[in-house]
């Protein structure tokens, strides 16, 4: 079925330096304008812009190089080249928290790093994201003594528990992925979410 | 080498092809500059300190022996157990007994073509202060820092006395044996 | 013995005379009091969360300008109780906790505390584990120069050797997991030898990477060696001399680089280190460059290491058979009720090592690993203490950094090669 198109001018769009009316094989045809535009509007999709944004924010995971212990040496390595992570968005590592959406917590947390980790959690931007990698962030491990935070989750909410000790760089980015399909899904991220559970 | 000559000398040990000098405590410090000077001991590996309270009792860091007898009949055997003969299996004996409950262990290695290692040990009880040997050693800084912050050794003379690991408020020293593991209880565990 | 002829650099003599070891606290560099009055100090907090520190080190810097006039090294940010954990668990549990402590070279941990309960037992360990025990340390070795070359040059801007350093750090992890079935923190020594078998297959793959490897060394230095920012912002700064390295109980490369020739596999040999032939590197100028020049020769002297173990490796048990301490092999469990009881044992209760303490020393990648262990007969260690050879370096960094730059600071810190994770324990 043939449909209709409107040309632009019936929008009311009639500026000539942008329809480049002059270009135009004769007076009255679309112009080159809007003969590039008419298969691009075929093209396009229509979504919500909500969509939109998660799709971009699950795409263009920036983590922190918040390096604690083991795992931080398996977190470098998922961006090496065996592994690259950078097929999965997420390779640009930020060293400040403000410019990073995602926090690996990788490895044990002791108590006198809390406070440290505590505050680079707080400077980063909304909307964040921690992955408590390995078994000391998720539940302190094998290390369930005085000295280690009994699991990150804690003192910050948590998104995603990658196991493992450390995990290999394959779990990681599975967490990663796995973490994108959640933030496409527009599941909200777990401080949300906590603060929802808490009043 | 004429151990005996060193300042302070209590006693030698010798066990698993290790030397132990024991000196007393007071006079650590001139016996740490006879090592260095006059035995050629010029590195301080490390220094170790062990907490021996509750030591020889049961049900102390998994010790399932026998509980120790009386002052009279304590006799103490050479670890000399073959562990491959009949019968030999579990603890027969009560373990040599320490003089008091902290121990201090140097361990101190001679740089050189002949490399020699000692053990340069005092004791002291919980309070007793034990002179610092950053003088000697400048190694021994953070070492001693490590000592006092963890067990508690009350480091004399050391130029920055303070918590090294642990916050500055941590309250207590966590490596004394009568400092609990801590942590969280596990169900299905004995901690719970 | 290897000594680089290198042009004397063209500011001042290489190495200084004296000491600059920082009085009364060695470990601190202390501002001049007529300096901070004039009121241009400027304290800097560097650290725990930052991406040069090689860990969560946390260092107080005093500027003056572009000058580093005072430095105070805080650690303990990953303190982690191994040591009193470790006093809970039995020994073959407690294994465990070792490699996680340094865990870049995390058999080098594995094995200190292995040795160490291995000297109390006076247990004989079998010669191929003997011999392939010292196979895996060297991979290791070469693993954790691999990581700290990848990351040092990073820090310095050359990204490219991250990838090439973690290509054959992963080629290394392969070994490593073909060995044990997982890449760090094998525990796949225990005393009285090996936990397993050595797969079938091991030694071609191993065989392979010995082939590669010396090629791909040359082509590290390639990259580094003749590049001229490297050069300039390696050579010459960070100076240790030798006496200094000596009093602060330095060891490994940063010894080895300040001119002193001691290497504990060479000097007191352990495992089977006296039975193959290499060098060690000693350099002499004590800066930053030749920490780096000390870990590139020992990358090769390690794979001439590991070619002669597979050369060497001599067939037989891979574990001692003495079945007070080592697990009875599977099959025997259902045939025998001796293995069934002794496994029952070993795996409720765990093996009793006789009473006394011991010090094992051995060369780690950083440098001398002790195992300070206190045993008084029962199956848990009454007290262990670990001499990390990262804690050690770092009370240097106070003397390294004395007229320094704080641009140089990446450099200087990241030529220690500090792990904190050994650091705090």
């Amino acid at each position: 079925m043939a449909v209709e198109r409107k040309r632009l001018a019936d929008f009311g769009l009639n500026s000539e330096r942008l329809l480049m009316t002059k270009l135009g094989p004769k007076k009255g045809e679309p112009a080159k304008f809007e003969r590039e535009l008419q298969p691009l509007e075929e093209r396009l999709m229509l979504t919500t812009v909500e969509k939109a944004v998660t799709w971009a924010q699950g795409s263009s995971i920036w983590p922190d190089t918040f390096g604690l212990a083991c795992c931080a040496i398996e977190m470098m390595s998922i961006v090496s080249s065996r592994y690259d992570v950078a097929r999965f968005g997420a390779e640009v590592f930020r060293s400040s928290p403000r410019q990073a959406d995602l926090l690996i917590v990788s490895g044990r947390v002791s108590h006198k790093m809390a406070a440290p980790l505590k505050q680079i959690y707080d400077q980063m931007l909304e909307p964040k994201w921690v992955m408590a990698m390995g078994a000391c962030a998720s539940s302190a491990g094998m290390f369930n003594n005085y000295a280690v935070l009994q699991g990150v989750d804690k003192i910050v909410p948590v998104d995603i528990y990658v196991p493992g000790c450390p995990p290999r760089p394959e779990a990681v980015l599975e967490g990663i992925v796995r973490l994108q399909e959640k933030i496409k899904a527009g599941v909200p991220p777990a401080y949300e979410i906590r603060r929802a559970a808490e009043g | 080498m004429d151990h005996a000559a060193v300042p302070g000398f209590v006693e030698r040990k010798d066990a698993y092809g290790e030397t132990t000098i024991v000196v007393e405590r007071e006079r650590l410090v001139e016996a740490a500059l006879h090592l260095r000077d006059e035995l050629g001991f010029n590195f301080l590996a490390d220094v170790a300190a062990a907490d021996y309270l509750g030591w020889g009792a049961s049900g102390v860091a998994g010790y399932w022996g026998s509980p120790p007898p009386s002052e009279q009949t304590r006799e103490w055997t050479p670890p000399a157990r073959d562990l491959n003969a009949p019968g030999s299996w579990g603890l027969q004996r009560v373990p040599e007994p320490k003089p008091k409950r902290f121990s201090v262990s140097y361990h101190l290695l001679a740089l050189g073509p002949t490399p020699r290692r000692i053990r340069l040990q005092v004791w002291c009880d919980d309070g007793e202060p034990v002179s610092s040997v950053v003088e000697v050693w400048p190694t021994a800084d953070w070492h001693e820092r490590e000592a006092w912050d963890l067990m508690g050794i009350a480091i004399e003379g050391h130029p920055n006395l303070a918590r090294i690991l642990m916050d500055d408020d941590w309250e207590g020293h966590p490596l004394r044996k009568d400092y609990p593991l801590g942590g969280e209880p596990v169900r299905f565990s004995d901690e719970e | 013995m290897a000594v680089a002829a290198r042009p004397p650099l063209a500011a001042g003599p290489p190495v200084y005379e004296g000491t600059r070891i920082p009085r009364p606290i060695p470990t601190v560099l202390q501002v001049d009091p007529a300096l901070r009055e004039e009121g241009d100090v400027l304290e800097v907090n560097f650290g725990p969360n930052h991406p040069s520190t090689h860990g969560v080190l946390r260092l107080v810097l005093d500027l003056n300008g572009e000058r580093v006039v005072g430095l105070k090294a805080v650690i303990g940010y990953l303190h982690t109780g191994f040591e009193k954990n470790m006093e809970a668990k039995t020994y073959w549990k407690a294994i465990t906790y070792a490699p996680r402590m340094d865990y870049v070279a995390f058999q080098a941990n594995e094995y200190g505390f292995v040795a160490a309960i291995e000297k109390l037992l006076g247990i004989d360990v079998p010669p191929k584990a003997v011999w392939m025990r010292t196979l895996l340390l060297e991979l290791n070795r070469i693993h954790s120069h691999l990581v700290w070359l990848g990351t040092g040059a990073l820090e310095l801007g050359a990204i490219s050797m991250f990838w090439y350093c973690f290509r054959e750090r992963d080629a290394i992890l392969d070994l490593f997991e073909m060995v044990c079935g997982f890449r760090m923190h094998t525990r796949y020594f225990q005393a009285g030898g090996l936990a397993e078998d050595i797969p079938i297959g091991f030694y071609e793959e191993c065989q392979k990477f010995c082939d590669v490897m010396p090629e791909r060394i040359d082509e590290y230095e390639a990259i580094l060696d003749q590049q001229a920012i490297f050069l300039a912002r390696t050579q010459g700064i960070g100076l240790l001399a030798a006496d200094d390295a000596i009093a602060l109980a330095q060891s490994g490369p940063v010894l080895r680089a300040s001119g002193v020739d001691w290497d504990i596999r060479k000097n007191e040999p352990y495992l089977a280190y006296g039975d193959v032939d290499f060098n060690v590197p000693v350099y002499t100028h004590g800066d930053v460059y030749d920490r780096y020049r000390v870990r590139i020769e020992e990358m090769r002297e390690s794979v001439r290491i590991v070619q002669q173990c597979l050369d060497g490796m001599p067939d037989g048990p891979w574990t001692s058979d003495n079945r007070k301490v080592v697990l009875p092999p599977r099959h025997e469990l259902h045939t025998s009720m001796e293995s069934l009881i002794h496994h029952f044992k070993l795996v409720t209760e765990g093996y009793r090592v006789p009473e006394g303490e011991v010090y094992v020393a051995i060369e780690s990648p950083r440098g001398e690993f002790g195992c300070y262990l206190v045993s008084d007969g029962g199956p848990r260690p009454w007290r262990v203490k670990f001499r990390a050879p990262s804690y050690v370096v770092l009370e240097a960094t106070a003397t390294v950094m004395s007229d320094a730059l704080v641009a140089d600071l990446i450099a200087i810190v990241g030529s220690l090669d500090n792990v904190m994770g050994e650091a705090d324990r």
